[in-house]
Order: C-alpha cells, then structure tokens, then sequence
C-alpha cells in the first residue's frame, strides 16, 4: 500500500464540496459532497435510483463537469484537466459497466487487447498479456468466442478483464452485477474483492443491499445527492 | 502512433467493412446511386454542349473591306485578324473568287453578269471563324477600329439565339446536377448517420478506454473509403456499359445532327480517365469524410 510523506496513504479519488446541477432540467443532481477514496480501498456505493450515484461516476469519468467544487482523481485535478488530456487520463482507469459494453464485433481477446492496442502496446506485449488477464478471470477457452455467445456472468468477467488488463490504479465498477444471476453476482464481488488484494483501489455502485452486506467494507451511501452514511461495516462473510 | 498501430486501426476499418456489412451495403447503394445521378447528370450536360458547340463552330464572321486596298494592306490586316485572340481562323476570300461564285449559284442571270463585262462590283474579304461567340460583339468592335475595313457581316441573331440556349441549358443543367448533389448529400448524410449511430455505443466504449478521437476516427475514415472506393468502381462500370449501350443507339441521330453543323457525342475512351478519377476519387472522398463527420456527435464523451 502506498504511503504519503507523513504516513497517510494517497488518496484516488478526492470529492471536494462538489455539486451538480443539471442546466437543461435544473436537478441537483449532488448537492456538497466531499468524499475520499484511497489508493487500495474498496469501497461500494450504495443509494436508491436517481440519487446521484451515477453522476458521481460520470464526474469522476471527467463525462460531465461539476458545477462547484474540485474532484481529483489519481492526481488529475479533472476541474483543470484539458479535453485533450481525457484520454490519457481514462487510461489509467478501469471501467465495469451494469451492460458490459462490449464491443460485439469484437471477439473477448479482441475486446481485452483493444485497451492495449489504444496505448500502443507493443504487439509482443500484447500477445503475452492478454491471454494471462483472460486467464485471472477464467474465460480462457472462450477467448476466440464473440460477445453474444457468452453469458452474462461471462460478458462481465469479459469487462473486468478489460478493465484489469491495463494495470490501473482505479477499477469503477457501476452495477456490475445489475444483469447476471445473484449466484453469479457472488463471484464477480470476489473477483474484485480478489483485484483489491493486489492493490487496486475498488469502487462498486450497487444497489444490491444483500451484497453489501455480505461483503462488508467502507460503505458510502447517496441519497438525494448527499453523502448521508460513510461507514467500514463488518461483513457476513467475515464472521 | 506507430506504424504498428495505424496499420492496426486500417486493417480494423477494412474488417469493419464485412463486419458491419449491412450497413456498409446500405452505405455503398446510396453512394452508388448518388454518383450515377450526379455523374450521368454531368455527361449529359457535356455532350448537350458538346452537340452545340459543333453549331457554334460553323458560325462564320465576314470583313469587307474597302476597294482598292493594296496587297501590303490586305496581307497586314491578315495578319492582325490571325494574331485576334478570339479569332481562330482568318482566310482571305477575294472579290474574284466571290464573283465566280455568285455567278455560279445565280446562273439563271448569267446574261446580267456578262452585261457588266470586267467590272467586280464586289469587294476582299477575310472570313473569320471564332473561339468564342459570347465574345463576338467585343471581336468585331476591335475589327471596325482598323484600317480598309468597308463593313462586317455576323450571324448576331444566330449567335444570340446561341447563347440564349447555351444560358438556358447551363442553367437547367445546373439545377438538376445541383439538386442531385443535395439529394445525394442528404441520403449520403443519413445514412452514414444511422451506420455510425448503430455504433454509437462502440465509440462511446473506445471513448471510456482512453482512445483519442483520431484513433476513434482512422477506422471510419478508412471504412468510409473502402466502401466510397467501391461505389465509384460500381459506378464507373455501370455508367461505361450505360454510357456505351446509349451512344450506340444514338448513333445515327447523331450522324444526322452532324449533317445539320451539330457537333457529335463524346465518345467515352476520349473521357475514361477524368470520368474514373472523379467516380473512384469522389466516391472515396466522399465516404470517407461523410462517416468522420458523423462520428463527431458520438465522439464527445
């Protein structure tokens, strides 16, 4: 785990004070919120629909800018950061989405070295480390196959290893589990609980309260676009 | 970028081509059937001006010029008529040669004609042809500034009868080629739209793993061309075989144009290469470009 000169650890992604107001309707859609998240956390967010969890996610994506405040995520101060400068940026995160997002012409190695080919991986790079990442998540038999001829459970895996395959520092996974079946749900949580461990910084959004509870860890939860709950909390799992 | 990786991101657009092949066909009709209306709708015009321009050719400008101008005069207003910069011909037609003539296409008055014995009540003159007849009025107001000059003969109404229905066939021409370009520009524009809408969420993918706009861009482009390339291929196929199969029907119309001083239709070995190069380039341009425009709506996340 990283240390900071005095000891605390870096932090990945800092909320300060930040609010969003939608101009076109007018929603405030985070309303203040200060939040930090350090490098080799894993922390879920929970809140009910249209609380501002995917705002959050969409700020910290540097999708939409935030009305007030600053958020800085793995060092880039995203208020300052310059368009050109996205890309770079969302390189050195790893995105997992509730609807995989695939590429469906595309086969899974396709899919997973694609991120590779965006950096310009070296080809031999490529050729050694796509194949070990489809390994960590257990599709190797299923490299060649294309998206539609995999599972739910298997299109997500498909994601993380997408998401895992350029080393990132930052892994957001908004509703992972939201389209496979909860015994599934299980593994990808263990999957990324796994990820963690290897010291990648964690952030979950689901709304799967039995998940969570399972797991345990820093919960953060939104409602109405305010942090109302930021608590460790033991999992079942644990005892 | 290395060489690798837009090597990579062409083969990407070539593949994109048979991977997404329904909507690359759709692409490859519309740009197909807009070139055949513009290009047919280009030929068209060139050989309607081709058939005038043979008319044009034949008109014939006369100079008299005053009685009794020395050999030294004459031989220098030839010259100057030559050196004209509208003037493409200039051949000197004397008073002798005129009368012999006269009198051979009136021979019912012969007994007139030997009632003048030696006497040429004509006069020299130069007959002219010119490059342009839109041009005429200025030509010949620089022929009455010269020396000798008794009075000059034009066909003025035929010439603007001419040019009446070279502006009227300009315009006509003009429209409906430009309408066919709008036409085309707005089903090219749509249905690139809908092929790179159909792959909005791709791009939106490509955008989430940090993929910079040009490299987002480089396989659209190259798709947009392939299929562009090969619609102008198509094209220029069809519009050869259209193009041959008609010039033979035409054929003998034409030949009978020409007997009236109306020029031919081009043949299409005289205008293969520029009718290629704008198909094959314009097609591929035209692709190209219309399926990286497109994509900017979809590439700002």
């Amino acid at each position: 785990m990283k240390k900071g000169k005095e000891g605390a650890r870096l932090s990945m992604v800092e909320l300060k004070n930040v609010s969003v107001t939608y101009a076109s309707s007018g929603v405030d859609a985070l309303n203040n919120v200060s939040l930090k998240i350090n490098d080799g956390d894993f922390a879920f967010v929970v809140g009910s629909s249209g609380a501002g969890k995917s705002t959050m996610i969409k700020l910290i994506l540097k999708e939409i800018d935030a009305t007030s405040g600053s958020v800085i995520v793995n060092g880039y101060n995203l208020d300052k950061l310059k368009r050109r400068k996205i890309p770079e940026f969302r390189r050195t995160i790893g995105f997992v989405f509730q609807d995989f997002r695939l590429i469906p012409s595309m086969t899974v190695y396709e899919n997973v070295a694609f991120v590779l080919r965006v950096i310009d991986a070296p080809r031999k790079y490529i050729r050694k480390r796509v194949p070990y990442v489809i390994s960590l998540v257990g599709l190797q038999a299923k490299a060649n196959s294309y998206p539609n001829e995999l599972s739910g459970g298997e299109k997500q895996r498909v994601a993380i290893a997408r998401a895992l395959v350029n080393d990132p520092k930052l892994i957001i996974a908004d509703e992972p589990t939201g389209n496979i079946d909860p015994e599934l749900s299980y593994e990808i949580v263990e999957l990324l609980k796994g990820i963690n461990e290897c010291g990648t910084t964690i952030l979950m959004v689901t709304h799967e309260h039995d998940l969570v509870r399972h797991f345990g860890g820093r919960i953060i939860n939104i409602t109405q676009g305010e942090v109302v709950f930021d608590e460790v909390i033991g999992g079942a799992n644990e005892v | 970028m290395k060489f690798s990786g837009i090597k990579y991101l062409v083969e990407q657009g070539i593949d994109n081509v048979w991977k997404n092949r329904m909507m690359a066909f759709a692409s490859f009709c519309v740009l197909l059937v807009s070139l055949l209306l513009v290009g047919l709708s280009v030929l068209a015009y060139y050989n309607v001006n081709s058939i005038i321009g043979g008319i044009e050719s034949k008109n014939e400008v006369i100079v008299y010029l005053e009685d009794g101008t020395n050999d030294a005069a004459l031989e220098e207003i030839g010259k100057k008529l030559e050196a004209m910069a509208n003037v493409t011909e200039a051949s000197f037609y004397s008073k002798e040669e005129a009368f012999e003539s006269l009198k051979s296409s009136m021979a019912e008055y012969e007994v007139l004609f030997e009632s003048l014995g030696d006497d040429n009540p004509l006069v020299d003159a130069y007959r002219l042809k010119v490059r342009d007849i839109g041009e005429i009025s200025n030509t010949i107001a620089q022929i009455e500034q010269m020396e000798h000059i008794y009075s000059i003969r034009a066909p003025y109404d035929f010439v603007n009868i001419l040019l009446q229905l070279r502006t009227i066939l300009t315009w006509v021409m003009g429209a409906i080629i430009f309408a066919m370009i709008i036409v085309s520009m707005v089903i090219i524009s749509n249905t690139t739209k809908a092929s790179v809408f159909a792959r909005r969420e791709e791009i939106q993918i490509m955008k989430y793993v940090g993929a910079t706009n040009a490299f987002i861009r480089l396989p659209f482009f190259v798709e947009g061309m392939v299929t562009g390339f090969l619609a102008g291929c198509s094209a220029l196929v069809i519009t050869w075989l259209l193009y041959d199969a008609l010039v033979g029907i035409l054929q003998d119309q034409v030949a009978l144009l020409s007997i009236i001083g109306m020029g031919s239709i081009i043949q299409f070995s005289e205008i293969y290469i520029k009718v290629t190069l704008a198909y094959v380039l314009g097609g591929a341009l035209i692709g190209a470009l219309g399926s990286v425009i497109c994509t900017r709506r979809h590439i700002n996340v």
